[in-house]
């Protein structure tokens, strides 16, 4: 058997494990949220102000809400099976076009911020490593702790305060300037500044992690054995972190780097809050207390369905740069 | 803390003077915060507040009110009541077209009536009860034919409370999931054009707008932070110019009142007359004994609230009925209802209704439930149990999502004490009467009677305070009403709301209307 | 003792330690210091740090700062190790029954490892302390439940590595049980990532109870520091010190804890070395 059969092979058995996991997350999540007092119509009728017991039982009707639990579920199962996500009754919309809108904002937003957060950790670790045990070493983790521990709205909320309000330099929140509306390129370089104070906010919380990673992935290059020889053919310190404990180290950081756009996916909440920034997080979380299911059942669906992705397109690129490791 | 507000008013005053001065300039962008996300923009089904924000500005009422509670023309040109209140006559705007261009007529008016707003939405069965029939013997003119006379009726015909929609897009079509819910089509100065989900709502001028010379906006964009600082960072960058319904927080609003380009004024709301109270189990629990509620009553610093958590805006409720109904005469202070609170007095009357206190000093223990709009209402709740403690009511506070929420007070009835408020709206009819009546102890049913409080006697003073005509006789009947309520208590009333409107001095002639920020801003203008 | 000689040698895990063991202290002795309910209403309303007899300050309904986080710090260190031994708890459970037996009771057990790893997690957290209501326990029980997978996955790993061990191929050869084996013999093999990984799940649960406060999903009657933050982040820009120092508290022990766990990790490596 040839190495791409192999991975194709292992590809697709991956992929099928993925589905039960998906459909066993749509079920929990289902159950979980019926374990939930009052449904989409409760919220609808005390937002409208008021509404007679008739005309919720007639919209329940409508919105199939009406029907027993196992029927409701596999009614939504056999729609996603279909790839037909539903219909969100509180928007009166499609849920895959609710999704879509959002999709978009939350992955720049988050491949802006692993970029971030990686490539500074990067260069922070990589400084830590070289610099050990001296108090540039200690200031760098020092650092990397601070912004992991501060309270992620506050850091978003000093940010607005100093780069929006003080300096002027950032518009405080949105993903557009919604007073002008740009086309094209202007659009582009609009959007690009919204993303700015987010995009910091979110991967100074992230920056710990790599940072920390990247520390110690080049400590542990230190100590194999090619350095060893390395330094015994006379390679100038330089030219061994450089060229050859830097490559090696690299490799477990970028990993990590993939599987967390994945995890990503969900959105942050606090971030989208803070910042207005209109990504999944928010409207998961909206939908979650509108008792909006198929909105928020549609959402836990797709994040799911790209972890798994990411995660095997990680593992498989992993397994291409590194031919030590075997897929299967 | 009065003179803030009068502060307040005076420098809206000032504005109002100022912009009659002024020539009005065209054009611009008004960009303003509409707070939460409206799920649809169907408010002739919803009375929902997010989208009152939204909505006005494309659909119409036949009239509007202003500040002073005067009727102001908008679809319709005049309105005609019989001598025996029972045939109101509305003469309608000429060449008035919806936003597809199909003719605005009677028929339209009829429809928006009979058919949508009496039926499907939440209050409109209420205001057109007494709706019969209506007439169209011409394209301008619509006669509604009353059962009874009911100038109430006449107080709810704005574009935010009965909004006229065009009968050939609903027609034949399930009103309540009608596609007009995204798209809609009014006759409004601002038309639909744009939503994106989670950042704004686009309306673009109308330019066959019925009024000549208006809007003089080009472009309306309600946009949507979820975050209340970062509201207010907007509004002090000037990203945004308007907000309404407490969109900055009172803190806030405080700070940005003294800056130059920034205003803060409580006008607006008076057709909506909020009023914070705690709704009490009459039926089981500790607080079925009327004497428990009136010292409850008695034992809230009510002052306090207002001043440490809404930051002066506000007024101590001193009766079941706002002091806004003293303009029609209803409005009588009533004992019970100390504005500093008296514990003392509040501890008598348990003592004397033989409630002692235990070694620890408790009388009686319950959970307050606490309604999920906002750290206000938390911060209130969080009051509420410690001055409750004083009195040896020991509290726990609850807090769930809205529709755990609503499930439990409205359907379960499986609360005894419940921190909420309502809208006593422009008469105790449309506003009130929910909240008493036997007739309105209807399970399921929200933002009703959820104490089920039942009391003859005065299910027969409501009912005569909604038929009498004469106003000597109707504000004696509700005299004895606020009596009995001040006695019994099923509801103690804690203060009136005063919502904050905070908005950017460059924004000119939106604040005239009493719908504030439900009006439509077809008059607004940006300076430059 | 050696372990404690390297541990000291770490000057940051000692400076993490000794911060760690004042907020301690402090939780411990909050009712000496501020014998009152935090909840009281104690004076002037946001009277600025050092005015009005309050030392940071006090809140919108004049409840005390300082008391306020003393008593916190109770809450939220509580929040952190209970939700964290839980974690571990059933973290444990499921990585060393699927690491031991292997198959398809490792299939199985992992299907449902990688579920929990595949559901956003603070999402998912948010719906749990939604449904359940807010209060300490259901906000223990959502951390728990988004932590634990992690724990399965380590716990699994190192059950994987060791389970074929000489050792412990002589405990099958003298007839152990295999929950005695899995209890007596690997499982204090395994304990020392474990305490470095909990310890910062520990830190982790502190954030996130901040995080769903800030949200508006704290518990209303517990003095915590999410609650803090919770009823002080709308005032942040004119009564700074409303949510800035339970924030600040939060930070340390955060900060403090992960030194820790760092010291931890550097002290215990080098003994699972020596032993290989």
């Amino acid at each position: 058997m040839n190495r791409s059969t192999k991975i194709l092979r292992y590809v697709l058995r991956r992929l099928m494990q993925g589905i039960p996991i998906i459909i066993a997350i749509i079920v929990l999540n289902f159950f979980l949220l019926n374990m939930a007092e009052g449904d989409a119509v409760d919220v609808l009728a005390g937002e409208a102000g008021s509404a007679t017991p008739e005309y919720m039982a007639e919209l329940r009707a409508k919105f199939g809400l009406d029907q027993p639990l196992p029927v409701q579920l596999m009614v939504y199962l056999k729609n996603v099976a279909l790839l037909d996500l539903g219909y969100s009754f509180r928007h009166d919309m499609p849920v895959a076009q609710l999704i879509l809108d959002r999709f978009w904002p939350t992955l720049l937003l988050m491949t802006c911020t692993i970029l971030t957060a990686v490539g500074f950790g990067i260069l922070l670790g990589l400084l830590a490593a070289i610099n050990l045990n001296t108090w540039k070493d200690t200031a760098i983790s020092i650092f990397a702790l601070i912004t992991y521990a501060t309270p992620l709205f506050w850091v978003g909320l000093m940010m607005i305060v100093v780069f929006s309000i003080n300096l002027g330099w950032f518009p405080t929140s949105g993903m557009e300037n919604i007073a002008a509306f740009y086309e094209g390129w202007d659009r582009v370089w609009d959007i690009a500044h919204h993303l700015v104070l987010p995009t910091i906010t979110l991967s100074l919380f992230y920056l710990a992690l790599y940072t920390r990673m990247m520390r110690a992935s080049m400590l542990e290059q230190y100590g194999q054995d090619y350095v060893v020889t390395a330094k015994a053919k006379g390679l100038t310190e330089r030219r061994i972190t450089f060229v050859h404990v830097l490559r090696n180290a690299l490799l477990p950081v970028v990993t990590m780097a993939g599987v967390q756009v994945g995890a990503l996916i969900g959105g942050s909440v606090i971030v989208e809050s803070v910042f207005a920034w209109p990504g999944l997080g928010m409207l998961a979380f909206e939908s979650l207390f509108a008792r909006d299911l198929n909105l928020l059942l549609g959402i836990f669906m797709i994040s799911s369905v790209l972890v798994v992705v990411v995660n095997l397109i990680v593992d498989v690129i992993y397994s291409f740069l590194d031919p030590r490791i075997e897929v299967a | 803390m009065k003179r803030l507000i009068q502060g307040a008013v005076l420098a809206s005053s000032i504005i109002a003077s100022s912009f009659t001065a002024l020539a009005q300039t065209d054009g611009g962008t008004l960009v303003y915060l509409a707070q939460p996300e409206p799920p649809t923009l169907a408010s002739y089904v919803s009375t929902s507040g997010p989208i009152g924000l939204v909505a006005p500005k494309i659909y119409e009422g036949l009239f509007d009110y202003d500040t002073e509670g005067k009727m102001i023309p908008v679809l319709a040109k005049s309105v005609d009541v019989s001598a025996d209140g029972k045939t109101v006559t509305f003469t309608l705007q000429d060449g008035v077209v919806w936003h597809d261009g199909t003719p605005f007529t009677s028929a339209d008016v009829k429809f928006s009536v009979m058919e949508v707003l009496s039926k499907v939405h939440p209050r409109g069965p209420n205001s057109f009860r007494e709706v019969e029939s209506i007439d169209t013997p011409d394209d301008t003119t619509a006669v509604f034919h009353l059962k009874n006379p009911a100038p109430y009726m006449l107080r709810a015909l704005s574009g935010y409370e009965s909004p006229m929609v065009p009968k050939h897009l609903l027609e034949g079509t399930d009103i309540k999931s009608a596609d007009l819910a995204n798209n809609p089509i009014g006759t409004g100065p601002y038309k639909f054009t744009e939503w994106k989900k989670g950042q704004y709502i686009r309306l673009d001028k109308n330019e066959d707008y019925w009024k000549e010379g208006l809007p003089h906006v080009e472009r309306v964009v309600a946009r949507f932070i979820p975050d209340a600082s970062t509201r207010t960072a907007a509004m002090e960058n000037g990203e945004v110019l308007y907000t309404g319904y407490n969109g900055i927080p009172n803190i806030d609003a405080v700070r940005l009142r003294d800056r130059d380009d920034i205003s803060v004024t409580t006008d607006g709301y008076s057709m909506i007359n909020p009023m914070a109270l705690l709704e009490f189990n009459t039926k089981e629990g500790p607080f079925t004994d009327p004497a428990v509620r009136r010292a409850i009553s008695n034992a809230i610093d009510r002052q306090f609230m207002i001043d440490t958590i809404f930051f002066g805006y506000g007024k101590p409720a001193s009766s079941a009925l706002s002091s806004s109904f003293a303009a029609t005469d209803l409005y009588k202070p009533m004992p019970n209802y100390p504005a500093a609170g008296d514990v003392e007095a509040a501890k008598k009357i348990l003592d004397d209704a033989g409630y002692k206190p235990d070694g620890d000093g408790v009388r009686m223990k319950a959970i307050l439930d606490v309604i999920p709009y906002g750290e206000d209402w938390r911060r209130a709740g969080e009051y509420l149990k410690q001055a409750l403690g004083d009195i040896g009511i020991e509290i726990e506070l609850r807090y769930e999502d809205v529709p755990t929420w609503l499930k439990r007070v409205y359907h379960n009835y499986d609360f005894v004490m419940n921190l909420n408020y309502f809208y006593q709206l422009p008469d105790p009819v449309l506003g009130v009467h929910r909240h008493y009546g036997t007739d309105q102890i209807r399970q399921g049913t929200h933002f009703v009677n959820s104490s089920r409080y039942s009391n003859p006697k005065l299910d027969a003073l409501l009912d005569a305070g909604a038929k009498e005509p004469d106003a000597a006789k109707r504000s004696a009947i509700y005299e004895d009403v606020q009596e009995i309520l001040a006695e019994d208590m099923p509801v103690v009333n804690l203060f009136e709301m005063q919502f904050l409107t905070v908005y950017n001095t460059k924004l000119k002639g939106v604040y005239g209307s009493a719908m504030g920020p439900y009006g439509s801003f077809s008059e607004g203008w940006l300076e430059e | 003792m050696s372990f404690w000689k390297r541990f000291a040698r770490n000057r940051q895990a000692v400076l993490g330690m000794f911060i760690l063991a004042l907020v301690i202290l402090m939780a411990l002795f909050a009712g000496a210091f501020y014998p009152d309910d935090p909840f009281r209403l104690a004076g002037k309303p946001l009277a600025p740090p050092g005015t009005s007899g309050f030392l940071l300050g006090s809140d919108s309904l004049g409840r005390d700062v300082a008391s306020g986080i003393a008593h916190g710090a109770k809450t939220s260190i509580m929040i952190g190790l209970v939700a964290t031994v839980a974690a571990v708890f059933i973290g444990v459970i499921f990585g060393a029954l699927s690491g031991y037996y292997g198959g398809k009771i490792d299939d199985a057990l992992m299907r449902v490892t990688e579920m929990f790893q595949t559901i956003p997690s603070f999402v998912f957290a948010i719906l749990l302390v939604a449904i359940m209501k807010p209060s300490i326990e259901s906000i223990v029980i959502a951390i728990t439940v988004v932590s634990w997978p992690g724990v399965a996955r380590l716990v699994r790993g190192e059950f994987l590595a060791l389970k074929n061990r000489e050792f412990v191929q002589a405990c099958h050869t003298l007839g152990m049980g295999d929950i005695q084996i899995m209890l007596r013999e690997i499982l204090p093999n395994c304990v020392s990532p474990i305490i470095v990984v909990g310890s910062l799940m520990v830190a982790t649960a502190i954030l996130i109870e901040s995080g769903l406060a800030f949200l508006g999903l704290g518990d209303p009657n517990i003095m915590s520091w999410g609650f803090q933050i919770g009823a002080g982040r709308t005032m942040l820009r004119s009564a700074w010190w409303v949510c800035t120092f339970p924030g600040i508290a939060i930070l340390v022990t955060v900060l403090a804890i992960n030194l820790v766990g760092e010291g931890l990790n550097d002290a215990l490596n080098p003994r699972l070395r020596e032993r290989q």
